[in-house]
Formats: C-alpha cells, structure tokens, sequence
C-alpha cells in the first residue's frame, strides 16, 4: 500500500514536470535565445553557447522600447485605479442600495459582457475620434476606465458584506458614500486585488484596441511596438525580439506572482459565482 | 413618517439621487463607449455608412446579402467553427487533469498552479512571438518531430495549410489552459472527501474514482469552460493576426479577421453586419451548450 502511493506520488511528479515543458517551455525556449551571443545562430542548438545579455542592452538602445514602456505603464497606471473607483462605486449601488431601476441597469451591464468587441469597435473607433481620443493616452484606457465585468464583479462581492455592519455606521451618522468607502471596501479588498490585477493584465497586454486607435509611433504600447519590431520576422533580429518579449511579460509575472493568492482565488470566485 | 407620493421632500430627492450619483462615471463611461457603439453597429449594419464623409443610406439586407454570397465569409465562417472544435474538447479535458494533478496533497503544488498559469499573464503579443519561433522551420518542435521520425522533413507548421490552424489553435489552448484549470480546481475543492474515501473503502481504483466521483461532479465547470471557450473562440483574433494573419491562402482566416479586414478597408457596414452574425453565433453557441447540459445534468440525476 505504501509503496503504491509512493509510486503513485512519484508518477504524479512527472506528469506535471512533462506539463510544466508545455505551459513554461515556450518562455525557456525564449529566453534561451534572447541569452544568445551575435556568433551562435538563432536556432542553433537549444541552450546558449556563451550566454550574453546584449541583446537585453540593444533592445534598449536600438529601439524605442522605453517610450513603449512608458506609455504602457501611463495607459495601465489611469487604466487600474479608476476601473477599480468606478467599479466598486457602480458595484455598491447595485449590491446595496434600493432604487427603481436596479434591476434594469443590472440587466443591461450583464448583458453588454456578451457583446463580441468586435462588433463594436468601428463605431468606437468614430466616437473616439470625434472626441479627439485617437493618438492619446486617455484614449487607449476607455474600454478599461470601467468595465462591465468589473461592477458585475465587485457587486457579487459587495453582496457577500454583512448588513449589520453597515447598519450601525448608519446609526452613527455616516452617510451612504462614507459607508461605501470606510464599510464596505475595506471588506472587500481581495476582490479589489483581483480587480487591479485582471485590469492590468489586460490593459498591459491588451492589442486590439490600441492597434486601432494608434497611428503614430510615439503613441506604441508595448504589444503594438513588439508586434511591429517583429513584423519582419525573417529578416528581424529574432534574439533582440525575444530579449524585449522577456522584458515585456516581466511587470505581469512580478505583479502576479506578487498577488497570486488573490489572482486565483478571483478567478475562481468570478467563475464560480459569476 | 408619511411621505407624499408626487411632491419629493428635499431629502427624498436626495436618497433618490444617491444611487445615481454613485452609478454617474460608469453610466459615462459605459453609455459612451459601450452602449452607443453596440447600438450604431446595429444601425450600420442596415446602412451603407461611409466613415470618412459621414454619409449613409439605407440599404435593409443588403450587407448581409453580400456577406452572405461572399465566399472569403463562408471560408471565414467554417474556419471559425472549426477552430471552436479543436480548441473544444482540449479545453475541456487537458485542464480537468491538470486541475486534478495539482489538487493531490503534495509537496510544491502551489509551484506548479503558479508555472501553469503564467501563460494566462503574458500578453498575447508575447505568446504569439514564442510560439512563432517554435514552430518555423528551424524551431524546435519541427527538429523534435524530425528526430523523433514523426516527420521527415523539418516544416514551418504556421505556413503549411494543413497544420496551419491546429498550430494556432494549441496557441489558444496554451495560453487558457491554467485559467480553465482554476475553474476546475475551485470545483474539485468543493467535492467532500468522504466521497473519495468510502470509495476507497469499497475498492475504487483511482480511474474509477475519477469516472464515477470526479467528472460527474465536475459537469457544472464542464459547462461554463465550454461557454467560455465557444464565446472566446469566436472571437479569435490575436493569435491568427500575430502568427499567419489568415493565411496560408485563407487557411486560418476567421470571422473575427474577416470583419478586421473589412474594417481596414473602410467597409464599415460590411464589418458591422458580420459582427452581427458573430454575436448571432456567440449567443446560439452558449444557448445550445446550456440546453446540452441540462440534459445531462437531468440524466446524471435521474
């Protein structure tokens, strides 16, 4: 019996190191050639004869990858904090208040979420022009300044907040946004992580949009920057595009890895209930 | 305290107000980037909308006649169903056993949930130059495949149009796997040990626990991965730009990049209308998924 487990265990192991090559395998494969030196070619052998980190320094010098840089972390830095104060204020009234109307606005926000972007984003794109939104900063963060998913989720979570609580705020003379804010939040915080931390992924690998509502080069994030660098894979520099792909995915695995716990048990709880 | 139904006293404005006020930016926001264009792409899909001079005329059918004859929409459409049955089954199956693996009481287990998830963080940008190094020519699958006597010669799986959409498929189910594991794993957690245990009690081998305890119990997150996967697979767009861009000769040109290539083109009407039978297919697909399932769900009771 024992060694039956052991065995068991042991084959268990294996399994899930012969899974890991297939999840982590392509970012090994990746780093493995952004670590290659000018001498060994791209596909030559798998592991780096005399590993280098000039690639990492041309991806910095040769391109424009830290203004890409910097407009990802200004699109994604407007992007979190107010999807997160729009979406829980949204939430709250929709889990907690009484009003005519609730259920309709509820109704109407879930049933956005199953509206295929595309469908949608010639007319965004116009609207977004005629705001004069094209080209800017504030115009690459309106799918994520709120999102319908966001106040769904933060009012299954609000729904979740004991009533007495916020009945003896009430009685202590606090008003509706006091309690909201002082209440209700502080209760809900590993939903407010997951939230953050959905919103930036999003907005930090996010491509459709900003491939539609940039045109000039200054305004690249990271993802249309990188797709444009390798446009001309064949000819490219393959091993100076890997070094800024592993660049590029290192905020989102940090963050992450950061706040994992709550990541997972966001995704679950948003499936689950959701 | 008794209140007047049609005269508001000053206070009861402001209770009505309050919900409102807090619902104020999101209204904003989602009326005019949401709810506007979702209502004019319904209107242009009827009209013949000119977006550079701002002209249009109504045309009733007419974009969906001429999508509905245009053969490259046809090619577009059973590509998109036929990537909805590959990545399908793999999304169903591949994430229930690596939910299964990682839910064992094990040493290092939170490793391993972290390593499968990261492909769900990384942007689609990123896992698309990866993948596309894999599979060219001189990548490491095809000298793999080669050594190992699957294929003869070494191929470019993107650029052949055999293997082209399958290619891209498994990046899709790549980058959802560790997700879909975490729907799975939520509902394993919730499955009470002791059925495993007087199971064991009673000589249950462990495939036949898993048969009769673990995917019978499993048939709720069964059915919310399908969904998932039949709405995002639809909408499959990045991976197929990244990678071939539709092509090689059509091969891996779906809906969404039909109505990409419409869009590029200025023929914003054509665009909506198509995004139209999208939302059509999204809404039928998660409807008979739910029907099925029930179904089962029923059977699985009875």
């Amino acid at each position: 019996m024992k060694s039956n487990s052991r065995q068991k265990k042991i084959l268990i192991y294996i399994l899930m190191i012969g899974i890991t090559f297939i999840t982590f395998g392509p970012f090994l494969y990746t780093l493995f050639i952004s670590l290659k030196s000018p001498g060994q070619g791209i596909y030559d052998g798998l592991l780096p004869d005399d590993p280098t980190l000039v690639n990492f320094i041309d991806a910095f010098n040769q391109t424009d990858f830290l203004l890409y840089l910097w407009n990802t972390i200004i699109v994604t830095g407007i992007a979190v904090p107010l999807n997160i104060l729009f979406s829980s204020l949204s939430g709250y009234a929709l889990a907690r208040i009484d009003f005519r109307g609730r259920s309709i606005v509820l109704t109407l926000i879930i049933a956005t979420m199953t509206v295929p972007f595309q469908l949608y984003m010639a007319p965004l794109f116009q609207i977004a022009g005629d705001l004069g939104l094209r080209n800017s900063h504030i115009g690459l963060t309106i799918l994520q300044i709120s999102t319908a998913f966001g106040i769904f989720f933060m009012r299954q979570a609000f729904l979740h907040v004991p009533k007495e609580l916020e009945e003896s705020a009430y009685l202590d003379g606090a008003n509706k946004f006091q309690v909201w804010y002082k209440v209700a939040m502080p209760l809900v915080k590993p939903t407010v992580i997951s939230l953050a931390i959905y919103t930036f992924t999003f907005t930090w690998g996010d491509y459709l949009w900003p491939l539609i509502n940039t045109t000039e080069s200054s305004m690249y994030t990271l993802s249309i920057g990188l797709a444009q660098m390798s446009q001309n894979f064949d000819g490219g520099n393959l091993k100076l595009i890997s070094a800024a792909s592993i660049l590029t995915t290192i905020p989102s695995l940090l963050i992450f890895i950061w706040l994992q716990k709550y990541f997972i048990s966001g995704t679950a709880d948003g499936a689950i209930k959701g | 305290m008794s209140r007047d139904p049609f005269t508001l006293s000053k206070k009861g404005i402001k209770r009505n107000m309050t919900p409102w006020l807090f619902l104020l930016p999101s209204i904003v926001i989602l009326m005019t980037f949401l709810v506007i264009p979702i209502i004019e792409a319904f209107q242009w899909s009827f009209l013949d909308y000119e977006l550079i001079s701002n002209t249009s005329e109504f045309v009733g059918f007419e974009n969906f006649q001429e999508i509905f004859t245009d053969d490259m929409f046809w090619m577009a459409f059973i590509n998109t169903i036929l990537y909805v049955a590959i990545v399908l089954p793999l999304n169903i199956f591949l994430p229930m056993i690596l939910a299964s693996l990682v839910n064992q009481k094990i040493r290092a287990v939170g490793l391993f949930r972290v390593l499968y998830y990261i492909p769900v963080v990384t942007p689609i940008v990123v896992g698309a130059i990866m993948w596309k190094m894999l599979y060219s020519q001189d990548g490491a699958l095809s000298s793999f495949l080669v050594s190992i006597g699957i294929i003869d010669d070494p191929m470019n799986f993107l650029t052949n149009s055999t293997t082209a959409l399958i290619a891209v498929a498994f990046i899709t189910v790549w980058k959802g796997l560790g997700y879909y594991m975490i729907i799975y794993l939520a509902n394993l957690q919730s499955i009470q040990s002791q059925l495993y245990e007087s199971a064991s009690i009673d000589g249950a081998t462990s495939i036949q626990q898993f048969r009769k305890i673990t995917v019978p119990m499993l048939v709720p997150s069964m059915t919310l991965v399908s969904i998932l996967t039949i709405v995002n697979g639809l909408k499959v767009f990045e991976e197929i730009a990244l990678t071939t861009n539709g092509g090689p000769a059509g091969a891996t040109t779906t809906l969404v990049m039909y109505i990409y290539d419409k869009f590029i083109d200025l023929d914003v009407s054509i665009a909506s209308a198509a995004g139209l039978v999208l939302l059509a297919l999204a809404i039928i697909g998660s409807l008979i998924q739910m029907k099925l399932t029930n179904q089962r769900e029923d059977d699985l009771r009875a």
